[in-house]
């Protein structure tokens, strides 16, 4: 993972080079966006894996299992877009947990559905979204793209 | 709730809400010391090691983030959506929202702006779709669910962005009475 790590790196850096050609100031920008991108992500990197932590201590396999698991078909898949349709935040906090709910036995489709209305389906930012387009559009959106978050978590779990 | 009419005047609640995780975190931690002290120092340090693998990768992805942000305009995104109206106009909601970035109280006005600007609704929904991919991300989400998950899942999302986004489009348009442009 660290060697992983240091390739994204480096290609990252070269095109920072290529930037810093043609405009050093957008470059030293770019950089102190990221900087106060970092900044601000912080606490909430630290409270995911804090959390990661926690559930692969606390929160028993088998429970993942039975809810989540390959037993369970579609009430796994509607689980997992549940889940994700409740909880919000960057997909940057998606990402961990959605990794340590596959590694404790989580099907892939539920998993993908989790991750995919984690990110576009928003309980918590519905009614934010209905001042700005509406009622009507607002709960159409997240009414069908939840569907289709598990449309996609079932088509994954046939790909994989 | 209303997070757009928010006040740079922090209250405690508006505090609690934008740091809800790190603070139920917290608690949850706090429990789990009380109950098993041994297990907690577990749960930290298995958690401690995971985002230090990950650690050059998140500078990796930080470092593309503030790219994106400064060089591409987006101004000159919410005109080439707001303007044109074809086929072209759904293919590129479905590039701009893949390499889009902020939190959805950034998204949702910048999209609004667009919606007014002329742009169909299938362009504000297919853009929404994409925006679930994450192209600057799919390095992290391979590190953690592997390459076939996270390729398979970008694929999925962006090839269903258009079709769902012209049917909602269809489902606001079927009623022109209450249908239209909500300002």
């Amino acid at each position: 993972m660290t060697k992983l790590g240091l390739i994204y790196l480096l290609l990252i850096g070269a095109i920072y080079l290529v930037c810093w050609r043609k405009s050093p100031d957008k470059t030293v920008s770019s950089l102190r966006t990221g900087a106060t991108a970092l900044v601000k992500l912080l606490p909430l990197l630290l409270a995911i894996f804090a959390l990661v932590g926690l559930l692969q201590e606390f929160v028993p396999q088998t429970l993942i299992e039975e809810q989540l698991g390959a037993t369970g078909g579609w009430h796994s898949v509607l689980i997992g877009g549940g889940l994700g349709a409740i909880a919000m935040g960057p997909p940057v906090a998606a990402f961990p947990l959605a990794g340590s709910l596959l590694n404790a036995g989580a099907l892939p489709a539920a998993v993908a559905a989790f991750i995919v209305a984690w990110v576009s389906v928003g309980l918590i930012s519905l009614p934010f979204e209905i001042t700005i387009f509406g009622v009507r559009y607002a709960l159409l959106r997240n009414g069908l793209t939840f569907l289709t978050a598990l449309l996609i978590g079932w088509l994954i779990g046939m790909v994989i | 709730m209303k997070r757009g009419s928010q006040r740079p005047a922090l209250t405690l609640g508006a505090w609690a809400r934008a740091h809800w995780l790190p603070i139920l975190t917290g608690i949850l931690y706090l429990g789990a010391l009380l109950y098993a002290p041994q297990r907690a120092l577990r749960a930290l340090t298995s958690g401690g090691t995971l985002l230090l693998s990950v650690a050059l990768i998140i500078v990796a992805v930080i470092g593309l983030i503030g790219l994106l942000q400064v060089w591409i305009s987006k101004d000159a995104v919410a005109r080439l959506l707001g303007t044109d109206s074809g086929w072209m106009a759904l293919l590129l909601s479905a590039f701009c929202g893949m390499i889009l970035i902020g939190p959805p109280y950034l998204i949702f006005p910048l999209l609004q702006a667009i919606r007014k600007a002329g742009a169909r609704w299938a362009v504000i929904t297919t853009v929404l779709s994409t925006y679930a991919v994450k192209l600057q991300m799919i390095p992290l989400e391979s590190s953690f669910l592997g390459w076939r998950f996270s390729l398979a899942r970008s694929l999925l999302t962006v090839a269903l962005a258009i079709p769902l986004g012209l049917l909602i489009e269809a489902l606001m348009e079927k009623t022109p009475g209450t249908a239209g442009k909500s300002e």
